[in-house]
């Protein structure tokens, strides 16, 4: 354990010291919360006494939804997952890339395991050091979004009211499924033995290997078509299609993040019935529960812990 | 019988069907200074990657200190394998600051301490990006003594540096080997190793063809027939004394450069060299300079390989 702690003190002095960590850090905590209150000024001035808020939308809502201080906080946790590749991606593979890639970039780890013999503290403590700087700036972003919204409070006419509890519990989560794209991350750094190579396969792989899954499921047992078998074959095309989202790492990945826009989504066409029983309501992720979600990640975690821990113990340092 | 702080049994290392290392067996005793000899390829890097816990053996096994490697033992041990590698965007100081955190328990005053020895101190501020191969060299000394390692792994430590620079690491290393650290160094630069080590491991092809002491090494060529480039003041007398062969002597062979300027050389026995050199000044040839060409451990080692059958 102390070996490990030590690990993580050595990697969080070199960690603060990369360029890359204000860089995300200027995004997320000053240009997001930035934007957020400005489209919200903008929406307020453009939109309020205009026909759309004549015939039904209602601004304050919106705004208290989005630039209120927990509105702006659901938004700084909500925006990266939303994007694609995703903000998190980008963040996690960064700083996996200057924890695990740079060793071999720079032939550091003959210097590292020589200081540190033990690989397993190694290993670990490069990666909680990554999640530590992970939460560092999840942390920030609650903080410096919090504060744009209270700073909105004075011009759009938002409010402080809101379920707390509840956002905190969902930055919480995220960061912990957070640590799950940090193995995965590793792993495949680490495997691969290029850091580009392996940012690249961490953006992309999970979505490939999902789709060419998707296709094979939707393929295989699918028989010869005739009037007699059509309704069947397409009622269970629709089963699988809506069921195999539930243990997609991408889905269950961003979940917590993504479900704070379930209130807004359920004012629109989502909230239709006919969407919700579409399979298209699976692919947004709107059948998932954070429970689910939280033990699909456990079980992607402990397979691709498992394989790093394995690969960093038995391969030989070049 | 000293105490034995790093050793080696048996140890293999197979990449495929080729053998790095081939039952390699060593014991260092502690507050020895050992040289680890070998051309390129010989399997030095190799082994002392295994000692330092980096690779794997195939087979066999390491011990540091009296325990296993990779093992606790390791934490004594300071490393310079290869060149050594530094976070370039991070300074001198701050890459000696991070390795001290690995390490725990070494004060700021370590680190300048240890700046200080390898005349670093004013340079540490830099990023290690801006350094030179030597200022890389002598900041690797620095971080392997950091913790003030019980022993030493140093692979061609030299590497890369003026001969001034190569001064200061040996004298850095003199003193080190004073304060009773135990140092195995490898370098292809045999004429450092001679000026700085008791006792000689030498390893060719993977296998340890030498183990013993650095005059034991070079008594080896005393008994061989050696090359001896010979100078005088008049040159043209030392060529006709020489073609005679009454001052020649028997088993003596003369090989002549072409050209006025051309070298004399004579193959002959070392220890005929003196009742040669007796003969030619009573047939008055005034010599200048005799040089036993490969008259040192180089010569030594080549002539070593040269008996296991590797061209020199």
């Amino acid at each position: 354990m102390k070996a490990m702690l030590r690990v993580i003190r050595a990697e969080w002095f070199k960690g603060i010291r990369k360029r890359r960590l204000y860089v995300l850090a200027g995004l997320w905590w000053v240009l997001l919360p930035v934007l957020t209150i400005s489209l919200a000024r903008v929406f307020q001035v453009n939109v309020t006494g205009s026909f759309l808020d004549e015939t039904g939308l209602v601004v304050q809502t919106t705004l208290q939804a989005l630039a209120s201080p927990l509105g702006a906080a659901q938004v700084a946790l909500a925006m990266p997952a939303f994007l694609s590749p995703s903000a998190y991606v980008l963040a996690v593979t960064l700083l996996v890339a200057a924890a695990i890639g740079e060793e071999r970039t720079h032939n550091m780890w003959k210097t590292t395991l020589v200081a540190a013999p033990s690989r397993l503290a190694v290993l670990w403590g490069k990666l909680i050091a990554v999640q530590l700087q992970l939460g560092a700036l999840t942390l920030g972003a609650f903080l410096t979004s919090v504060l744009a919204g209270a700073i909105g409070t004075m011009f759009l006419g938002t409010t402080w009211q809101g379920n707390w509890g509840s956002l905190l519990g969902l930055y919480l989560q995220q960061w912990g499924h957070l640590f799950t794209l940090t193995l995965f991350a590793g792993l495949l750094i680490f495997v691969l033995r290029n850091v580009t190579l392996g940012i690249v396969a961490t953006f992309f792989l999970p979505a490939l290997i999902e789709g060419l899954y998707s296709i094979w499921q939707a393929t295989v047992g699918f028989q010869p078509l005739n009037r007699f078998n059509a309704l069947f074959q397409a009622l269970e095309l629709q089963r699988t299609l809506e069921s195999l989202p539930r243990w997609f790492l991408t889905s269950n990945l961003y979940f917590p993040a993504r479900s704070t826009a379930e209130p807004l989504l359920s004012q629109g066409f989502t909230a239709d019935p006919e969407f919700q029983s579409s399979p298209f309501a699976s692919l947004l992720g709107s059948d998932l529960t954070l429970m689910h979600s939280a033990w699909v990640m456990l079980g992607y975690a402990v397979v691709f812990g498992g394989l790093l821990t394995w690969a960093f113990l038995r391969r030989d340092v070049s | 019988m000293g105490v034995t702080v790093l050793a080696a049994h048996n140890l293999v290392k197979r990449y495929g069907r080729f053998t790095a290392v081939d039952h390699v067996d060593l014991s260092i005793e502690r507050g020895e200074l050992v040289g680890f000899l070998g051309p390129n390829g010989a399997g030095k890097t190799t082994t002392l990657r295994m000692l330092a816990g980096l690779i794997r053996p195939t087979s066999g096994s390491a011990e540091v200190l009296g325990g296993p490697v990779p093992g606790p033992g390791l934490r004594r041990v300071g490393t310079m394998i290869e060149e050594p590698s530094f976070y370039p965007y991070l300074s001198g100081r701050d890459n000696l600051r991070y390795a001290s955190l690995l390490h725990g328990d070494i004060t700021e005053q370590r680190i300048d301490e240890v700046l200080a020895f390898v005349r670093m101190e004013n340079a540490a501020q830099k990023k290690v990006r801006a350094y030179s191969q030597g200022m890389r060299q002598r900041l690797g000394l620095a971080r392997a003594l950091l913790h003030k390692p019980d022993i030493l792994l140093l692979d061609e430590p030299t590497n890369g540096l003026d001969p001034v620079g190569i001064a200061e690491i040996r004298e850095n290393l003199r003193t080190v080997a004073q304060q009773g650290v135990t140092v195995l160094i490898s370098s292809h630069i045999l004429s450092e190793l001679e000026k700085l080590v008791t006792r000689v491991v030498a390893i060719e092809r993977g296998s340890i063809r030498y183990d013993g002491s650095l005059r034991g090494l070079v008594s080896r060529m005393e008994e061989r027939v050696v090359m001896v480039r010979i100078e005088a003041i008049d040159a043209e007398k030392l060529r006709s004394a020489l073609q005679d062969d009454a001052v020649r002597g028997d088993d003596v062979s003369l090989h002549l450069s072409s050209g006025p300027e051309g070298l004399t050389r004579v193959e002959l026995a070392h220890q005929a060299i003196p009742d040669l050199l007796r003969r030619l000044l009573n047939h008055g040839v005034d010599v200048t300079e005799v040089h036993a060409e490969g008259d040192d451990l180089e010569g030594a080692y080549l002539r070593l390989l040269q008996e296991d059958g590797r061209p020199s």
